[in-house]
């Protein structure tokens, strides 16, 4: 086993964050396949970007042998392993941040961006090539192409894919990155994996339900996500009932102001996200095979406070910092940064179809 | 991860419509209007009906006739759980799933403030009987349902001095069973949890059923729930010893503690047979006997490593618990060290105020390997809103009535009905070590495993 020097830089720290949720995991330890397990040989030291006084951290310093770094980049330039976190979901990258930690940071260091890679196209293409001229290995997310999904499915690489959809919940941009966070795992590994994307629409209110009609999107998909909630709204809440929200044509009006982005790739996937608040309370998908097959899972997200996603994610993090092999292609991360940047553009231009030459990435194939 | 083909389902044939918003009914009966007024207005897609068809309403001719019993029908009620499924449904396999079945009749012991039976009642139309024979005969003189669920958990019972809830369940079973005496025939039976507080009530129970031969499946949800991760024990493994670590009182989540065990346990070469003592201790006295007790030791700390809610210390979120913390965390622990006769050991742990999940580790002979997983429980209010643990056990007892024949063998909830009730013993007598001669119940488990998995 290597020897790791992990830097934590943060931009915030408290209890049931991202950044304190993944700290702990490799200072402490955390349970992983069934044992509990305390990542052997490893230096932790942490840099909190306001430089203030955090009582957390400080009792970290007492209780675990924490090291406190005032300067980002003097942290990075003594670590082979970096985590960087921003503050909240995470849907907004700290760039500035994360280009200096990769300038300091030594050769061949591992990288981790917890979230958003970057906040354009642009910026992420230029942080991906900012790590390869360092030689540094890169990768970013969030917990849940990590996290157990319920059933234990996923697509056989290679599969032809014609649909896909992710049902979530939440405000913008943060339930936007955790719709292409939930969905990119699987559909990439479709037939000649990802093709990048070729437009985007976004629909809001009852023209997304129309287009629901008009079969923009599929609502036998959406029942099919739904079917794997265990947090339906509405009844269920008022009186416990089961209740068939998608069946009985429920799911409009429960809806607070839906919104959805149905994105059009290259190769003929259409996969759609929809952000259903007042519908569901966790996240599930539900794709189609090109024999017209369905599967579906629900991205099960274990409760407060220790929230174990996060140990699935350290998991897939120290292998990552072990052997030097991303978990997963950087250029996800870049496709996703540019697609929450063309969110925010075409959230100004409901309806309309936003050709989407610059997101023409593809991988995996 | 499993392949994908191992838990798809087809879609090609069934269109999912989409119904306009407006008018949004809820009820079953009310939808069925709103798909009439829908189609003739043109809105509907084809294979609307289809996707309907087993609606509790508007059912195939021939279905089969359920009847529930229950002591109380309130919101987050046992009742309430497998009554709605039967009505409304349930998410499964990745639709929705219509139990094919009607639910004919209810009898319901208690009506507390928060009552839905009547509720349930107006909006299906399932007609709420003043006695159980008249729920098992819909008001007749012979037996006229094909399936009967006694789910008698919950509602206002007395205590007894060993602290046990004496919930109806015998009761209710034996008029049942004299009903289908009179009829003279019988219909296969569930029974939620544990049998009866009375062990001789409880062998009866099961006596009764092979008797008069009918279909009696028993027990927990958690069997059949979810497991984090999907762990098969397969058949004839040679396990030595099973742990679970849960949380809940005694005589109440202890049973599903040991469903939690013996479902795994069961699976052991040679399969079950039976226990010989059990010895139920509090506090201190746990950690005196689990010191001599390395091997259980190390299943105590596997089978907390598949928890996800074991508390951390103040300031923290995420524990690596050791002993100490243990005992800090859960002053009032209680555990059971039952043997059997084979040799073979299952210890419960009741960690409450460190654990709210349950989970399960059991260790293979010779090589050692330790089994475990987290039975996992989508546990409503505070991370859900539906206790979808419920879909799983509904299934198999839809299975056991079509085929009349039980999903998994009512043995394993005899037996673990009788380490629950000899374990309350053991606590009210002292916490003495008890020889239980009673409990010499040898079986062999269902081949297939009937957890949730797809």
């Amino acid at each position: 086993m290597k020897d790791l020097k992990i830097a934590f830089l943060l931009e915030e720290f408290a209890l049931q964050t991202p950044a304190q949720q993944l700290l702990d995991r490799f200072l402490i330890g955390y349970p992983r396949d069934g044992e509990f397990h305390k990542p052997e040989g490893m230096q932790v030291t942490a840099h909190l970007a306001s430089g203030e006084t955090n009582a957390e951290l400080d009792r970290r310093v007492k209780d675990y042998g924490l090291v406190r770094e005032q300067e980002a980049g003097a942290a990075a330039a003594q670590a082979n392993a970096l985590v960087i976190v921003p503050r909240g979901s995470g849907a907004t990258a700290n760039e500035s941040l994360i280009r200096h930690a990769l300038e300091k940071a030594p050769a061949g260091c591992c990288c981790f961006v917890y979230g958003a890679l970057s906040n354009s196209l642009d910026a992420a293409k230029k942080v991906m090539e900012l790590a390869a001229a360092r030689k540094s290995r890169l990768c970013a997310g969030t917990s849940l192409p990590a996290t157990w999904r319920l059933p234990d499915v996923d697509l056989q690489p290679g599969t032809p894919l014609p649909e896909a959809l992710i049902v979530v919940h939440g405000t913008p941009p943060a339930a936007e990155l955790d719709g292409l966070e939930g969905l990119w795992p699987v559909i990439e590994r479709r037939r000649n994996g990802e093709s990048g994307i070729q437009c985007v629409q976004f629909f809001k209110g009852d023209a997304l339900w129309q287009t629901g009609r008009d079969r923009v999107w599929s609502w036998p998909l959406l029942a099919a996500a739904i079917s794997r909630s265990d947090s339906p709204q509405g009844d269920p809440v008022k009186d416990g009932r089961t209740q068939n929200l998608a069946g009985l044509g429920l799911v409009p009006g429960l809806a607070r102001d839906p919104r959805g982005w149905v994105l059009q790739h290259r190769d003929g996937l259409k996969s759609t996200i929809l952000v259903l608040d007042g519908v569901i309370a966790d996240y599930s998908f539900a794709v189609q095979a090109g024999d017209g097959t369905v599967t579906s899972a629900q991205l099960y997200r274990p409760p407060a406070p220790a929230q174990h996603q996060f140990s699935r994610l350290a998991a897939v993090l120290e292998d990552f910092y072990q052997t030097g092999k991303p978990p997963w292609p950087v250029e996800r991360n870049v496709l996703i940064a540019g697609l929450l940047e063309t969110f925010r553009d075409a959230s100004l231009r409901a309806g309309e179809r936003v050709e989407t030459p610059a997101l023409g990435i593809a991988y995996g194939r | 991860m499993n392949n994908m083909h191992s838990a798809t389902h087809s879609n090609r044939s069934r269109e999912m419509p989409f119904i306009p918003a407006a008018k949004q009914d809820r009820s079953r009966r009310q939808f069925l209007q709103a798909l009439t007024r829908s189609a003739a207005a043109g809105v509907l897609l084809a294979g609307v009906a289809p996707a309907f068809a087993s609606a509790q309403e508007k059912g195939p001719a021939g279905r089969k006739k359920v009847a529930i019993l229950a002591t109380e029908v309130r919101k987050m009620s046992h009742a309430q759980h497998f009554i709605d499924r039967f009505l409304e449904g349930y998410g499964w396999q990745g639709g929705h799933h219509f139990p094919p079945f009607e639910l004919a009749s209810l009898y319901v012991d208690q009506f507390p403030e928060g009552d839905l039976s009547r509720d349930r009642e107006r909006r299906h139309g399932v007609k709420i009987y003043p006695t159980i024979a008249e729920a098992l005969t819909l008001g007749g003189s012979k037996l006229a349902v094909d399936g009967v669920l006694i789910i008698g958990e919950h509602g206002k019972y007395p205590r007894n001095a060993k602290g046990q809830t004496l919930y109806p369940r015998y009761k209710f079973f034996k008029q049942v069973v004299k009903v289908f005496e009179e009829s003279g025939r019988s219909a296969p039976v569930f029974n939620d949890k544990h049998l009866s507080t009375d062990w001789n009530e409880a062998v009866e129970m099961v006596e009764d059923s092979k008797r008069l031969g009918f279909a009696f499946l028993a027990g927990s949800s958690l069997p059949v729930t979810w497991r984090i991760p999907s762990l098969e024990v397969p058949l004839e493994t040679p396990l030595e010893e099973s742990v679970c670590v849960c949380y809940g009182g005694v005589d109440s989540y202890d049973f599903h503690g040991l469903e939690t065990a013996q479902c795994m346990s069961e699976r052991r070469a040679g399969g079950e047979a039976g226990v010989q003592s059990i010895h139920a201790v509090k506090g201190e006295k746990i950690w005196e006997l689990l010191a001599a007790r390395e091997r259980t030791r190390r299943l105590l700390f596997a089978a907390l490593a598949r928890s996800h809610t074991c508390t951390a210390p103040p300031g923290y979120t995420c524990a690596m618990p050791n002993l100490d913390w243990i005992r800090r965390a859960s002053p009032e622990a209680v555990a059971y060290f039952i043997e059997h006769l084979d040799g073979f050991k299952t210890t419960l742990f009741i960690l409450n105020g460190l654990v709210q999940d349950f989970n399960y580790a059991g260790r293979v002979q010779e090589t050692g390997k330790i089994l475990s997983c987290q039975m996992y429980l989508p546990m409503p209010p505070t991370h859900t809103t539906l206790a979808d643990f419920f879909n799983p056990l509904v299934n198999n007892i839809e299975k056991t009535i079509l085929e009349g024949a039980a999903a998994y063998p009512v043995e394993r909830t005899l037996l673990t009905s009788g380490m629950t009730l000899f374990a309350v013993e053991s606590l009210f007598r002292g916490q003495v070590r008890l020889l239980t001669p009673e409990l010499k119940v040898a079986y062999k488990p269902a081949a297939p495993s009937t957890y949730w998995r797809a």
